[in-house]
């Protein structure tokens, strides 16, 4: 089974600050796995656990500054054999569409003879959980998404989606795209060996062989304006008042 | 210790493991893999430096030595003010010292942060051609026949031919090893507290009367420690400002603020509020201190075992000087050098790492340890540093400085009345017994 997981790396949320002028400093986010490509690298590699003979291909579409040797190691010790990574500036702003664009372009030359590619639930920066429908499409394969388990059977896959009151079973044609939810698996902490050997697994970074085609233009990006706290302070014994101003708060 | 068993041709994964990838273990596998050697250094935090804290200023003369290029490093401001204070709960005395010579290379020092500064080593480090692992905690050593061959962590083994602990001080190795006791006694170690304040560079100069790219060292004793031993310090960075307060465990425990209480209080003081005013609060951080001196070293070297920096409590403070990393860096060096003259020799036994403890002997480490290896005893001895001297000042220079219609005494008067509440004869003898022990 040939398993192709497409990961994002993202600026480290954790270190994105807000500027006074509501601009978003990106100087000190360092680039790293998106967060639930992690669930999605862990389904993957238990996926080919279970089949025999079965390898990982990590793919992904970045703008140049997101090409980072950690972040590629990183990706390299969760139990990913090869690395495909297409790079191009005009993702930094790219939507879906543009992003799935270049995902198949690294399918298509790369791994052509692929079984199922496997997406995360959704981006750490955008969200919008569509790359996987856009892929699809572009592919011309069928596509599942909210995966909560996968068992190949045959040329097909049988996968489970978790509804809110039952569970639902699926079974798609391979090849196929899923895109899973994070309850499919809880990601590994890679071990020493593992990031010892990803140093010296297989990684091709090229720049996208088309020229990426955003759809979409950004006007502004900025954080919401902060409301100034209003800092009123109650005086000791004053406890009526103060009881009053937090039932007028909270309705 | 988890005992493995070897094979007759067992062949270890790596020539060393370091444990800890701080000051000491990022030079100590620099030198190693420089030499050739294959090198994995092992690092808790998710980066060099994640985990590190300073408050700080490093005497760069040993950085200096490992690495010629040492100024490409992500050094904060030459330090070109040396401030004292002695601080009452309502006066502050300052000495500002400033010298052409405090600024020379060879003996300059620089304000740091660790975070940026232990991620260049740890570069250098991987240049060099070091293996680093981060975000793995070292949990056990690995032994056979009663010689350390390995590490393990998170359930994986690694061997080697050797091991350098250099894991900080609150390493838990250097006990399994059977280099130290379980931990140190807590009045050998000082908590601290820091805060790392955001300004403007040209704010920090006008505040701190420093020209660009020089910067500031002050440390402070009295009050704001509570009487306990201790005292404050504030270091300008390039856009920074650290400030903290570092307190011994011991007389810590028995207080009833906590630590961090004691550097909101510092923090609100008169003389300190202006300095960070306006600054924007980018980082905080608390750590232990190995404060005992050269009473609290471990033993440096066992069977495929030698201990390096922090690890091996090599840290003094002085009151005036305060240093660990410029003896981190030293002494991963030496180990680095050791090793290596071990490995050739193919012998990483106890007897054959005993050249790790000679070149240390040698170096200026031991020798400044041994020098002021009194001095904690002096500190613990002496409480009146921290509760009674600056009050003594601040009676002093009170009616020297305040000019209000009263009749004026003679200075003689003035400075005897303060002097005589502590007593002739033990002020003499504070003082006698802190030069003997500096």
């Amino acid at each position: 089974m040939k398993i192709v997981v497409a990961v994002k790396v993202v600026p480290d949320d954790q270190d994105i600050f807000v500027s006074a002028d509501r601009t978003l400093d990106y100087s000190k986010a360092k680039p790293k796995i998106s967060e639930y490509d992690k669930n999605a690298l862990e389904a993957a590699a238990q996926f080919a656990a279970e089949n025999a003979g079965s390898s990982v291909i990590a793919i992904s579409a970045v703008p140049s500054k997101n090409d980072d040797t950690k972040a590629k190691q990183n990706i390299l010790a969760l139990g990913v054999d090869e690395l495909f990574m297409a790079t191009d500036d005009a993702l930094e702003t790219a939507d879906s569409y543009a992003t799935a664009q270049v995902l198949k372009g690294i399918v298509d030359s790369k791994v052509p003879d692929y079984d199922v590619i496997i997406c995360g639930d959704g981006s750490a920066d955008l969200y919008a959980g569509q790359v996987n429908i856009q892929l699809a499409a572009a592919l011309g394969v069928p596509t599942i998404n909210e995966v909560t388990s996968m068992k190949a059977e045959g040329d097909k896959l049988v996968v489970e989606r978790t509804l809110d009151t039952e569970v639902e079973e699926i079974e798609v044609p391979l090849p196929a795209v899923v895109s899973v939810s994070p309850d499919i698996a809880t990601p590994r902490i890679a071990g020493m060996r593992d990031i010892l050997a990803a140093k010296k697994k297989p990684q091709t970074v090229e720049a996208a062989a088309a020229p990426v085609d955003v759809k979409v233009s950004v006007e502004d990006i900025k954080a919401p304006e902060l409301a100034p706290r209003k800092n009123q302070i109650f005086e000791e014994g004053d406890i009526d008042a103060f009881v009053a101003a937090v039932a007028e708060a909270l309705k | 210790m988890a005992e493995i068993t070897l094979d007759v041709d067992f062949e270890p994964d790596f020539d060393v493991i370091v444990v800890g990838g701080g000051c000491a273990g990022c030079v100590a596998a620099y030198k190693l893999a420089e030499a050739g050697k294959a090198v994995l250094v092992v690092e808790r935090g998710n980066y060099s430096g994640a985990k590190n804290m300073t408050g700080g200023r490093i005497y760069t003369h040993s950085l200096a030595k490992v690495f010629p290029d040492y100024l490409d490093a992500p050094l904060q401001r030459k330090v070109s003010h040396e401030r004292i204070s002695l601080m009452a709960p309502d006066s502050n005395f300052t000495v500002d010292f400033t010298s052409r010579e405090l600024t020379e290379p060879g003996q300059e020092s620089w304000t740091v942060l660790r975070a940026p500064f232990d991620q260049w080593l740890a570069e250098k480090a991987e240049e060099a051609g070091a293996e680093i692992i981060p975000g793995i905690a070292v949990e056990d050593l690995l032994m056979a026949n009663g010689k350390v061959v390995g590490i393990s962590a998170a359930g994986e083994e690694m061997t080697a031919r050797m091991v350098i602990l250099a894991d900080g001080v609150n390493s838990l190795l250097t006990s399994k090893a059977g280099l130290s006791k379980p931990a140190p006694a807590i009045d050998q170690v000082a908590v601290g507290a820091k805060e790392t304040i955001q300004l403007d560079p040209a704010v920090i100069e006008s505040r701190f009367l420093c020209n660009p790219g020089e910067g500031a060292s002050w440390l402070f004793a009295g009050s704001m420690t509570n009487g306990a031993i201790g005292g404050a310090f504030v270091y300008t960075n390039e856009d920074s400002i650290s400030i903290g307060i570092v307190a011994t465990m011991s007389e810590v425990i028995k207080q009833d603020i906590p630590v961090y209480q004691m550097l909101e209080n510092f923090k609100n003081r008169p003389e300190i509020a202006p300095l960070i005013r306006d600054g924007k609060l980018v980082e905080y951080s608390g750590h232990v201190v190995p404060e005992g001196g050269l009473k609290m070293m471990p033993e440096l070297v066992g069977n495929g075992v030698i201990v390096a920096g922090d690890a091996a409590m090599m840290c003094m403070n002085l009151g005036y000087t305060v240093r660990g990393m410029d003896l981190a860096i030293a002494s991963g060096e030496i180990a680095g050098k050791a090793a290596i003259q071990a490995l050739d020799a193919g012998d990483t036994s106890k007897a054959g790492l005993q050249c790790y403890k000679t070149m240390l002997d040698q170096s200026f480490i031991m020798r400044d340890m041994k020098q002021y290896e009194n001095f904690p005893e002096f500190m613990e001895e002496c409480p009146r540093l921290f509760k009674g001297y600056p009050e003594m000042i601040r009676d002093i220079m009170n009616p020297m400085f305040i000019v209000n219609g009263q009749p004026r005494e003679s200075l003689k008067k003035m400075a005897m009345g303060p002097i005589k509440e502590i007593g002739m004869f033990t002020i003499a003898k504070d003082a006698m017994k802190g030069m003997k022990a500096l």
